[in-house]
């Protein structure tokens, strides 16, 4: 009786699941309430944890529990630290969930909310939660081993060496385009600029107090912290309404990206008590908190949807970036779907806190499910507001142009209707002098939730208010990804550039330190200047660059997936991680293709060097402008090599494997595992992780 | 008797809770450190708070821990 009520109650959910995503899909009426999306996100989502992991769990990987886990084995209380399933599930997904989710599906709202909805649902469920999931258990299998590692063991050594550079190919570009995504959102923001900035003094303060007075006292400092950060919000108006502090803190795209710049490689050489850290604390507070309050505002507010399901730019002229749905919107949106990055986490921390293996399926499958609503809580808040004000804020000028009459011309012309007292009263409403031309994502998201929010407290009164307290929320948890990544970043280089000349591999020699970290600086630094320069703002050719980068390493990772399973003879359930990985390689190389070589110059790298190679020939450029235009036509011909590295970079992994899977299949290589031997679990059934005297 | 068992579950709960937040942000990390069994022997002097609460963020911040 018990089990058909299950049935019943599952089939409920699928059914629910089934129409809101018809709804959703098909509903061409009055405009859609976000409920739909909700209603569909949660059902899909439940019903691919139930069913879906369940079947990965029992049949692809053998989930077993009387296998001791790293955790337990090594317990050191450093690295291996047998963890509580649900606050392991914290640690997780606060480590996976950056502003990639947030920022890709806002930007891929240019193609409407369809696309990159479905993408979102489909993608983590059948390929972004799948990859998260193996790769922990296989590390878990490995005594916490890295994808690098394991790459090398289970590939090839070449498999090995190609996922260490993919990985300092992404962190580059990665801390590139999330500066850059910072930048647009600060510039000429009085309000913003101070309120980010005044988070550097609270977090030394911060990381004072816990090196010194209260060590490792996280919770207290951290809430204190929040609170100054709270104020510094408030405290932001004044500012922009004193002219003297406004213009001090008024600045534009060029110094801030040095601003960005000098900070990222401060962070990489101080101590990371000082700053590094206590930011990291704050973020952490504050990124879950925003998270949730979004959820509860879309829940209390229920918006509709202004966006169409479909817009005229899938056909590929996109003013935000160009190029069509396939590949653009899955490259656009990789975090929140599928991002290559979380196989790092998934073979850094977590493996070696986790206490049993059926846990990998509720932290792997369970968090990235939770990132992927994440990521349409993002295209929901996009999706709120008028399509003509999403595309007057993510347009470069160069495309809608740089005054309000112009862009509410130019995109009313394209059948959004745009009113040029519309932008200048929203920028008044929000306590900015502009919000044209913030190509990016961070201030169209922060708009939406700015108006998810007041419409749950304060109202208008209180607009201003929350959008700027979006914009540090973004800001504070990029900055963060950008020191922790800068930091990581210098690592690489220590161990990669150690190779070429010794002393460079010592990590706590100051010259080697500094050396370091001006090179990886000075790497997504250039990305940066020139992003910040590019006149069709810098996100149009950095993000899919990104997204390229990311799934790049995702179809690593799902190499390294497939041939373990291979060696593991799961031969029949292969399609699994097979079926995403083929995906993600035709993705990449289609995007990759066209990026290079596309005729249409704001697609392809080389035709837009070349065009503006043709007119400096025909004498259309002034000779003021000369120097741009070489510059220009080098960062293209640069970004072009960049993308033809990566994915060659893929071609070689891919034949490298191929050879490998088919020396196995055809019994002329034995397919040997290298897991660790099985150890027997000492602890009972029942214990959760908590039963060392936590009271 | 019902309304006591309302009360206890509620500070079972917010103890629960409590506990997973320490945990959760790092607040309990020395406590964890202190009683873990598997600490090599030869470690013979237990870190201070002070000095775990370094060696410990030294090595997080030393590998990709926060994604995009």
């Amino acid at each position: 009786m018990r089990g058909v009520l299950k049935f019943v109650a599952w089939l409920c959910v699928a059914m629910a699941g089934a129409g809101a995503l018809a709804k959703v899909a098909f509903d061409r009426g009055e405009a859609l309430n976000a409920t739909w999306f909700v209603v569909a996100a949660v059902c899909c989502y439940l019903v691919a944890y139930r069913l879906y992991s369940a079947f990965v769990a029992a049949r692809l990987l053998s989930l077993d529990d009387t296998r001791a886990t790293p955790a337990e084995i090594h317990d050191d209380g450093r690295d291996f630290v047998p963890t509580n399933k649900w606050v392991l599930f914290g640690h997780h997904f606060a480590a996976i969930a950056g502003p990639g989710p947030l920022v890709g599906p806002t930007l891929a709202a240019q193609f409407g909310y369809l696309p990159g909805t479905l993408w979102l649902i489909a993608g983590a469920a059948l390929a972004g939660c799948v990859q998260d999931f193996i790769i922990l258990f296989c590390s878990i299998r490995r005594d916490g081993k890295t994808l690098g590692q394991m790459a090398r063991e289970e590939v090839s050594a070449r498999g090995g060496f190609i996922a260490q550079i993919a990985v300092l190919a992404i962190m580059v570009i990665l801390l590139a385009v999330v500066a850059l995504v910072v930048v647009n959102a600060l510039k000429s923001s009085p309000w913003g600029t101070f309120t980010l900035a005044m988070t550097i003094p609270i977090a030394l303060l911060l990381g004072v107090y816990l090196r010194f007075i209260r060590p490792g006292r996280v919770l207290e400092a951290s809430l204190f912290g929040v609170a100054l950060v709270l104020f510094a919000v408030v405290a932001g108006q004044w500012v922009a309404a004193s002219p003297s502090w406004a213009r001090a803190f008024t600045l534009g795209g060029t110094a801030l990206a040095f601003l960005i710049i000098a900070y990222g490689f401060a962070a990489a050489v101080l101590p990371v008590w000082l700053l590094l850290a206590p930011r990291d604390y704050l973020s952490a507070f504050i990124k879950t908190g925003a998270i949730l309050s979004l959820a509860a505002g879309i829940l209390f507010v229920r918006p509709h949807m202004m966006m169409p399901p479909l817009t005229r730019f899938i056909d590929g002229s996109g003013p935000v970036f160009a190029g069509k749905i396939f590949p653009f919107c899955f490259i656009t949106i990789a975090c929140g779907a599928i991002s290559g990055f979380h196989s790092l986490i998934s073979s850094g921390t977590t493996p070696k806190m986790i206490l049993r293996e059926s846990h990998a399926r509720v932290i792997g499958y369970g968090a990235m499910l939770l990132e992927s609503f994440v990521g349409v809580m993002a295209m929901v808040a996009a999706s709120a507001m008028p399509p003509g004000v999403y595309f007057a804020i993510n347009s470069p000028a160069s495309i809608v142009g740089g005054t309000p009459e112009a862009a509410a011309a130019t995109i009313s012309s394209w059948g959004y209707h745009l009113d040029a007292g519309t932008m200048t009263n929203l920028a008044h409403a929000v306590g900015e002098q502009t919000l044209l031309n913030r190509a990016g994502g961070a201030p169209s998201l922060a708009v939406g939730m700015a108006q998810i929010f007041s419409s749950t407290i304060g109202g208008d009164r209180l607009l201003s208010i929350w959008y700027h307290f979006a914009i540090m929320f973004e800001a504070l948890f990029i900055l963060t990804v950008l020191d922790a990544g800068t930091r990581v970043g210098r690592f690489m280089v220590h161990e990669l550039g150690g190779r070429v000349w010794k002393p460079l591999a010592r990590t706590g020699w100051m010259p080697g330190i500094l050396i370091s970290s001006a090179i990886i600086v000075g790497m997504w630094g250039y990305f940066l200047y020139q992003g910040v320069v590019d006149p069709l703002g810098g996100i149009n050719s950095l993000w899919p660059l990104f997204g390229i980068a990311n799934q790049l390493l995702a179809a690593v990772a799902l190499v390294v997936a497939t041939t373990i399973l291979l060696k593991m003879k799961r031969l029949r359930w292969i399609w699994v991680t097979l079926v995403p990985m083929v995906w993600l390689v035709a993705v990449t190389m289609t995007a990759s293709y066209q990026k290079i070589f596309d005729a249409n110059p704001n697609l392809g790298f080389l035709s837009k060097a070349n065009s503006l190679a043709a007119q400096i020939a025909s004498g259309q450029i002034l000779a003021a402008k000369m120097a741009e235009t070489q510059r220009l036509i080098f960062n293209q011909r640069l970004d072009a090599a960049v993308t033809g590295v990566l994915a060659l970079m893929i071609l070689v992994l891919l034949v490298e494997a191929l050879v490998q899977w088919f020396l196995i299949l055809s019994g002329r290589r034995e397919a040997i595992l290298h897991e660790a031997p099985y150890v027997a679990t000492q602890w009972t059934r029942g214990f959760t992780g908590t039963a060392h005297g936590d009271d | 008797m019902q309304m006591q068992r309302a009360v206890n579950f509620a500070k079972h709960a917010l103890r629960q809770f409590w506990r997973g937040l320490r945990e959760w942000c790092g607040d309990a990390a020395y406590e964890r450190y202190l009683r873990a069994k598997g600490r090599p022997d030869a470690e013979r002097r237990t870190l201070t708070a002070q000095e775990f609460y370094i060696e410990q963020i030294n090595r997080r911040y030393s590998r990709p821990n926060r994604c995009c």
